[in-house]
């Protein structure tokens, strides 16, 4: 009887990876040629692509970009997102439901949605302009969008929800008698904080900053649109690269460096993870 | 005592930011819709008058939009759905070596950026025309592919999630009580897993609902879903009944939720990783 449930997988499973190897492939390999543009390649194999990309200061800045935003996104998802969590997971009363709902719903909006209504709020004429300049605390509007802040702020309102979610399951996988042990021992509320319940929700949170990244290193829509064509990250230079130029060879060796810095930069914070566990298991014992 | 409550007004109005950056946005995008009046350059709100002129004035090419995102986001959930439920019971219940590998390979497109897979597809979608003559870029199978291709992954993860938790001596039950196999199945392990299937689907339909960046690539002209159609607005002269056709999408994506949490059950939801709802 067992055996048998392996063949379900046999048809996804040929669909799957025939799409995958199939679509990944294909661009993987022009990348690997020489771009003549308009979609024309040369014949000869060449890591030429790549070494323009690694050479010039203009795609190297993309990338950086690309990282510092979305780690600065993931810190202050991060921030924000954790005491939430933490008085939800902690709440007795019904309110934690309607709120967590709040935030589902919130998640389940449509990014272009979002973006839309900070777009309504942060404009020139804006709700949140007028209020600055009513209570004189600016002499001209200001604006957020065409720089990084207003492409940070625009993906803190896409990741935030998920990263209040997932600490909220992290946080409740803590049960509540460790907290109050250590303080029936003595131990202030900053303590317990500090060393009972951030250690044991580490992994999680970790788990969650990654996951958070990885949103943001590929998130196209609220770079493109709160950019305003200034903020060049590495999916919106995609973009342009092969929509707008028509430069197929580039698009796709660009397009390869996001995804394997995207894997590069998993792979590595996974492993030094795994050292800081060992190391304080060491300490432990 | 007054440490406790000063740590629970600072609790208290740091929840309160949280929850206004969260839903601000989205009352502002209802609200000003309530606007009305000849199309402006800026957008007020609260609404300077009440008028539902923008509902009325949504073009037909936004109404298009919109249905073909339906459309879309249907058959390529129920694609996914087709596909993901079956590997999801081959996954858990298979007994045979390489699992491993054939589970990290299914879950493979969840670690692919939107913008890659449509880069990709965009590609081998030229392939396959050079080859057969039949273009799949700017069809609306060559996107239903993409989006069940991308969303699979959520309908085995969330599917898989709950037949972990299957107890499996509800099927042997029915089978010693003398139920076929195909009953059993149909009769106990479907009902049992429904939440997790309806759940992964529901991702699944949202990503393609919800996505801008592989369209972008395998749409043409005059052949957009509703991000991508607001999306142009942005580039192009802002039209402010993209305010309300705006709003009557999320009111059905709330309907939907609801809808959903009434089959699933909000356990299931939240359980299967909030995280999967976009990209």
């Amino acid at each position: 009887m067992r055996a048998r449930w392996g063949l379900f997988l046999v048809i996804p499973f040929a669909v799957s990876v025939l799409l995958l190897v199939g679509s990944q492939g294909i661009f993987l390999r022009g990348s690997l040629f020489r771009d003549l543009g308009l979609g024309r390649f040369g014949r000869e194999l060449t890591l030429a692509n790549y070494l323009r990309v690694f050479g010039d200061p203009f795609y190297l800045g993309s990338l950086r970009l690309t990282i510092e935003i979305s780690a600065m996104t993931a810190a202050l998802t991060l921030i924000l997102a954790f005491p939430v969590a933490y008085v939800l997971a902690r709440m007795r009363s019904r309110w934690a439901l309607v709120l967590l709902a709040a935030v589902t719903i919130s998640s389940f909006v449509s990014v272009i949605i979002k973006t839309l209504g900070l777009i309504v709020l942060f404009s020139g004429k804006g709700p949140i302009n007028r209020a600055l300049l009513g209570l004189g605390l600016v002499a001209e509007p200001v604006t957020i969008f065409g720089s990084p802040t207003g492409v940070v702020v625009g993906l803190m309102h896409y990741t935030l929800g998920f990263g209040v979610l997932l600490l909220f399951s992290v946080i409740q996988t803590i049960p509540r008698s460790v907290e109050e042990a250590a303080q029936v021992h003595g131990a202030g509320r900053r303590r317990v904080f500090l060393r009972v319940v951030l250690p044991l929700a580490l992994p999680g949170v970790v788990a969650t900053a990654l996951v958070v990244f990885n949103l943001c290193m590929g998130a196209f829509t609220s770079a493109a649109v709160l950019g305003k064509g200034k903020v060049l990250t590495l999916p919106v230079l995609i973009y342009r690269t092969i929509l707008l130029e028509v430069r197929y060879g580039m698009g796709g060796t660009l397009a390869a460096v996001l995804l394997v810095s995207v894997l590069l930069i998993n792979v590595l914070s996974l492993v030094v993870l795994a050292r800081l566990h060992a190391a304080r298991r060491l300490v432990v014992a | 005592m007054r440490g406790r409550s000063g740590a629970r007004l600072l609790a208290a109005v740091w929840l309160a930011a949280v929850y206004a950056f969260l839903l601000v946005p989205l009352l502002v995008v209802a609200g000003a819709s309530l606007n009305g009046g000849p199309p402006v350059a800026y957008v007020s709100f609260p609404p300077e008058r009440l008028a539902l002129d923008w509902y009325r004035d949504i073009p037909r090419s936004q109404l298009r939009a919109i249905g073909l995102s339906l459309g879309l986001a249907t058959v390529s959930a129920l694609a996914a759905s087709g596909l993901g439920v079956p590997a999801a019971l081959g996954l858990v219940r298979g007994r045979f070596p390489g699992k491993a590998l054939v589970g990290a390979l299914l879950r493979a497109p969840l670690q692919i950026p939107l913008v890659v897979i449509g880069v990709a597809f965009l590609q081998l979608y030229h392939a396959v025309g050079d080859v057969t003559g039949v273009d799949l870029a700017a069809s609306f199978a060559g996107l239903a592919i993409a989006h069940a291709f991308a969303g699979m992954p959520y309908v085995i993860g969330a599917t898989a999630a709950v037949l972990q938790r299957f107890d499996t001596r509800l099927e042997e039950a029915a089978v010693s009580l003398g139920a076929s196999r195909w009953s059993t199945f149909r009769r106990v392990t479907l009902p049992v897993i429904a939440p997790g299937v309806y759940t992964g689907a529901l991702y699944a339909f949202m990503l393609s609902f919800t996505d801008v960046p592989v369209v972008l690539f395998l749409a043409g002209p005059g052949f957009t879903t509703f991000p991508v159609e607001v999306f142009h607005t942005f580039q192009f002269d802002f039209d402010p009944t993209v305010l309300a056709s705006s709003t009557l999408v999320m009111g059905f994506s709330l309907v939907m939720l609801v809808a959903i949490q009434r089959l699933a059950g909000l356990d299931t939801l939240l359980r299967s990783g909030g995280v999967a709802g976009g990209r």
